[in-house]
């Protein structure tokens, strides 16, 4: 055996030690998760359901005024061997029927080009990282794929879910950090009024 | 996978409780789970406090994202990889914050060392080195040797390559004993 292996060997060894934590770190972890919703599982309809009928505030954001939307995130997910779709069926977007306008809220607009997509969700933390809940549309006649959310100001990480299986990040926004499923994720800053 | 093993099916049993409304099952999870995970957090960031931060905030976000834990049976490897995502938060937090008091710890890893015979002076020494490497070689050298995951297990948690992975082992062993050789000379 090599000096280097007996070394790395030895090093391993000690790092393989157990590790005491504090147990008063599971009163911390209990006390906080007090003040934090209840989990739930997320599926299909009960979670777009949730999502609806949870009290919002928002400003505007019928998929017509996207125009007018404060902020408008733009990706272009170019050069992807998505399969084109033989038949697709516009998502209904009724994510915002069921709000009411408030102050503070932005209506943020997220664009992504991916012509070869038959689906495209947009998933983040302001939908809970619900997969379902937040279905992009496609214009007609091109692979442009949009979405309008209600935003409170704040610092959001999301992604795009293409085709229900490839999460692709937004090439135009910033990178978070870190992401805790191993997905490369993007961020999204809403300022005040 | 060292995180998993014979406790799959209660932890899966706490995970459905906790799902049907019984907070207080989540308690087990974490008592279960708090030194396991506990391990490579102090490896990775290298003091008890920081990694008994990120531990808590592994805790709570695993607990706000346990529906789409999809195989609760799977809850511990689930859970590790928020941790491993939560140390490299932590990490990147930690060099910006410590970037102006870094030079002094070789000195102090070599005050450590003199008695060789001490084993916690080779603790020292060894966390020490192991602050010295790139955090992406020390993550895959821990998740590789210490928590003894195979390289496709580190693709799903890392997001890099077997050949980007195994380089970084590579490097990671390179280093350490560079700097251990280097520690013992001096």
């Amino acid at each position: 055996m090599r000096d280097g292996d007996r070394v790395v060997d030895r090093v391993v060894e000690m790092l393989k030690e157990p590790v005491r934590i504090d147990p008063v770190l599971d009163r911390r972890v209990m006390a906080e998760l007090a003040q934090v919703p209840a989990p739930r599982r997320t599926t299909g309809i009960v979670a777009l359901t949730g999502w609806l009928v949870r009290k919002r505030t928002i400003a505007v954001s019928p998929l017509g005024g996207l125009a007018a939307a404060a902020g408008i995130a733009l990706a272009v997910l170019a050069g992807r061997a998505w399969v084109f779709p033989t038949a697709h069926h516009e998502p209904a977007l009724t994510t915002t029927a069921a709000v009411s306008p408030g102050a503070d809220t932005r209506a943020i607009q997220f664009v992504v080009l991916a012509p070869r997509a038959s689906s495209v969700t947009l998933v983040g933390d302001f939908n809970d990282w619900d997969e379902t809940a937040t279905p992009m549309s496609r214009a007609v006649g091109n692979g442009l794929w949009s979405v309008t959310v209600p935003l409170a100001p704040g610092r959001y990480r999301y992604s795009f879910l293409v085709d229900g299986n490839r999460w692709e990040p937004d090439p135009e926004a910033p990178r978070a950090l870190g992401d805790d499923f191993g997905r490369p994720n993007s961020v999204v800053t809403v300022g005040g009024s | 996978m060292g995180i998993e093993g014979v406790t799959e099916s209660a932890d899966a049993t706490l995970v459905r409780r906790v799902l049907a409304g019984d907070t207080e099952a989540y308690a087990g999870l974490v008592a279960r789970y708090r030194d396991r995970l506990g391990r490579y957090a102090v490896r990775m960031l290298g003091n008890q406090a920081d990694a008994e931060e990120a531990l808590q905030e592994t805790f709570i976000r695993g607990y706000r994202s346990l529906g789409r834990c999809t195989e609760p049976e799977r809850f511990g490897a689930w859970l590790f990889g928020i941790l491993v995502n939560r140390c490299r938060t932590a990490g990147a937090q930690r060099a910006r914050r410590d970037r102006t008091v870094i030079a002094d710890e070789a000195a102090m890893a070599r005050a450590a060392v003199w008695d060789e015979s001490d084993r916690h002076a080779w603790r020292e020494t060894i966390r020490w080195a192991l602050g010295r490497l790139a955090p992406a070689h020390r993550e895959a050298f821990l998740l590789k040797h210490v928590e003894e995951l195979s390289y496709e297990e580190m693709v799903g948690l890392t997001g890099a390559s077997v050949p980007a992975l195994k380089m970084r082992v590579l490097r990671a062993r390179e280093e350490l004993c560079r700097l251990l050789q280097e520690v013992e000379r001096a």
